[in-house]
């Protein structure tokens, strides 16, 4: 492949060392073509919600990578996620958004399946295949890996894999603030209906990195911090207690998940919110309230963008959204943003965050729009051979991180940097193309489970006593 | 012709220049003057499109007003934000500014009763929008508006904004501009 | 006798089938993709352990609605 002269990922493409990273692993067709073998062949893909499937025969239509999948509640209950391509001749057997189905059966010779994805009717099965077809054999693609995690279900192709949990490492945390009740009662969050889809003119990793934590980036949402759009309309986010937190960029070695993330002083009181609307305000005045109450390492922290390695973005924080960067080429990405609400929570208070969601995030959003154009032109100005030539720095905050970060008795886990003076560190991109360029080498999950060898915390000791 | 039937063809002949004269102020990009059609009251939904199996009656094919997730669904306060946001001069994805072409067609009077002076229509009509920006970059969005307007002192006034937009995954980067 | 291809996609459930070879079946369930239908055999002269039996009716082996 033409890519100026560099060799391999490692050093070549992605330098580390001098926090350097070439414009081919955004622009350049073959590895784009080899990121969907290495990376979303094999990694743990987000797939959608349990909220969205509640009744068996419920199906989801969802993305893994390129491909369509379909996440279905079969008749007795179970979770699945299959290929959406019939193993006749390759049609979708499913072109319906979502719904509710006794079968999915292909418009093309009638191939049929059930919702455990058994191949259940052949046309002229006994005539023209003399009943000699193995029909057992031909039931739809299925993930080698499916997990459900707190009503998240995530899916993997790749069957030597390691767990999603331990996958996730101690990154969970941070997703459990999205999935967690308000009032940090486990797995609460439900995802309202509609997600939002649409094509935006870029590769996937530049929204990738931008949520990984590019907190370097907020002169871009200028406009919309002055007209303001934030609950109480103001700013863009309502986050009183920001001001006594600790800002930090948060990445967890070896797995390339990243995230920025407040953290509180203990013995915090909540701050007033949302003052505007008493009964929204009253709701989170109660929820902060319980969820300091509670054991465990969420109580003090407030979530903030985030990225799980490869293509799945977190706002824990007002918007509650996940978002999907599927990949379409290496010139365009088909972003799926879901929305998350507590799912006993007031419908006003539902409403109001609804609201809220749609005028910041999505394309109509008044902070995402700014971001898309920006992702849009810095792709179309990297194509040119003489671009090319010329990586982008990555070195801000190159060799600050520390591993041992603690605050107030709060040990945070991961290669941490305090951003709260200093605003703004690239440790997050570092941790995520460093991860993407070991997949892009590695020839087996077996080099990709670094953290067995080399993890010194708890987690690592069971994966490696689990072996 | 009937009073009637006559009163109705003069009505939806001011309800359609009434439209365009709104198209107008967009694409000369009088925001201002395009704010003050929109009553303060008014509701503006543009909700999302599902593919759904032929007679599903369930309305899944819309994501539902006020409860669902939408492209869009505001009051004029939203509205407002948007247009001051596009006057910072700093909103990157408005600036350069697009250039933008609203073509409305198939004005169709839906209610107005009576129609020699009926204080709220519901129009119904097709819109076409051009949008062209930096270079090359260019959309094309089709679709159906519903409008319901009401008479004010100094002429008509948008109360409620419904657009069907005929897409299912957005081809779109961004919406960036009115419908 | 009908008079082409019969629309299986809204068949009520209990609607009776003719199917070649002078076969009858009953509709138990209509997944209603216009290609099968769940239904269960009360005659077939030319295989009669069938009788009785549900199977998946592929459409164009329908050929007639019983009204």
């Amino acid at each position: 492949m033409a890519m100026n002269g560099m060799q391999g990922y490692r050093p070549g493409l992605v330098d580390l060392a001098t926090g350097r990273v070439s414009r081919e692993i955004f622009v350049n067709d073959d590895i784009y073509a080899q990121e969907q073998e290495r990376v979303f062949a094999r990694a743990w893909l987000f797939v959608g919600h349990e909220s969205q499937i509640p009744n068996p025969g419920d199906y989801f239509v969802s993305r893994m990578g390129e491909e369509s999948v379909i996440l279905c509640r079969d008749r007795a209950g179970g979770v699945h996620v299959f290929l959406n391509s019939c193993r006749h001749r390759g049609m979708k057997v499913c072109r319906y958004d979502e719904g509710n189905t006794a079968v999915f059966t292909c418009p093309y010779h009638g191939w049929s399946f059930g919702t455990n994805g058994a191949l259940v009717g052949v046309p002229y099965f006994r005539e023209a295949y003399h009943a000699e077809l193995d029909k057992a054999q031909w039931g739809l693609v299925e993930v080698a890996q499916l997990c459900s995690y707190k009503g998240t279900v995530w899916a993997n192709w790749d069957p030597s894999a390691p767990p999603f949990l331990e996958y996730l490492g101690e990154f969970r945390r941070f997703l459990d603030l999205i999935l967690d009740g308000w009032d940090g009662r486990e797995g609460q969050a439900e995802v309202i209906g509609g997600v939002q889809k649409w094509l935006i003119p870029c590769n996937w990793k530049f929204p990738a990195e931008n949520f990984s934590g590019d907190s370097y980036h907020n002169i871009s949402h200028r406009s919309v911090d002055l007209v303001g759009v934030g609950p109480s309309g103001r700013s863009r986010r309502d986050y009183g207690e920001l001001n006594v937190a600790r800002k930090l960029h948060v990445a967890i070695p070896d797995r390339g998940h990243q995230t920025i993330t407040y953290l509180l002083p203990r013995g915090h009181d909540p701050q007033p919110s949302y003052q505007n609307n008493p009964e929204v305000a009253e709701y989170f005045r109660h929820c902060e309230a319980e969820r300091r109450k509670r054991p465990g390492p969420n109580a003090r922290l407030i979530g903030a963008p985030g990225e799980i390695f490869p293509n799945v973005a977190l706002l824990p924080r007002q918007p509650r959204t996940l978002a999907v960067w599927h990949p379409k080429s290496a010139h365009q990405t088909e972003v799926w943003r879901f929305f998350f609400v507590d799912r006993d929570a007031p419908q006003a208070v539902k409403n109001f965050l609804r609201d809220y969601y749609i005028r910041y995030s999505g394309p109509a959003g008044m902070t995402e729009q700014d971001d898309m154009e920006n992702w849009n032109y810095a792709h179309a100005a990297s194509r040119g051979v003489i671009a090319r030539r010329h990586p982008y720095t990555y070195e801000m905050g190159l060799g600050h991180a520390v591993e041992d970060y603690e605050f107030e008795g709060y040990r945070v886990p991961g290669r941490v940097i305090d951003i709260t003076q200093i605003q703004a560190s690239e440790e997050p991109m570092r941790n995520l193309y460093g991860r993407w360029a070991q997949f892009m080498e590695a020839a087996s999950w077996d080099e990709l489970t670094t953290w067995r060898r080399n993890d010194k915390t708890a987690l690592g000791r069971e994966a490696v006593a689990a072996k | 012709m009937s009073d009637d039937r006559a009163a109705r063809l003069l009505l939806t002949q001011e309800i359609a220049e009434f439209l365009y004269a709104e198209a107008e102020l967009l694409d000369e990009r009088r925001y201002d003057a395009w704010l003050a059609l929109l009553a303060d009251d008014i509701r503006y939904w543009m909700p999302m499109r599902r593919n759904v199996k032929f007679g599903d009656d369930s309305g899944r094919e819309f994501t539902r007003e006020a409860t669902e997730i939408a492209w869009f669904d505001e009051g004029k306060e939203t509205l407002t934000r948007r247009v001051r946001q596009i006057q910072t001069g700093i909103h990157w994805a408005e600036e350069p500014q697009s250039r933008i072409a609203h073509l409305v067609t198939n004005v169709q009077l839906l209610e107005a009763t009576p129609a020699a002076a009926a204080a709220t229509v519901t129009a119904k009509c097709r819109f076409l929008i051009y949008r062209n920006r930096v270079e090359t970059e260019t959309d094309l969005l089709v679709g159906k508006r519903e409008d319901t307007l009401r008479r004010a002192d100094d002429g008509w006034q948008i109360t409620r904004r419904k657009v069907i937009l005929d897409q299912n995954v957005l081809m779109s980067k961004n919406l960036t501009f009115f419908f | 006798m009908s008079d082409g291809p019969i629309n299986i996609r809204d068949l009520a459930v209990g609607t009776r089938l003719v199917l070649g070879g002078g076969a009858e079946a009953e509709i138990v369930d209509n997944p209603r993709d216009g290609v099968w239908l769940f239904a269960r055999y009360i005659a077939a002269p030319g295989d009669p352990a069938l009788v009785g039996q549900e199977e998946m009716i592929f459409a164009q082996d329908v050929i007639e609605v019983r009204s």
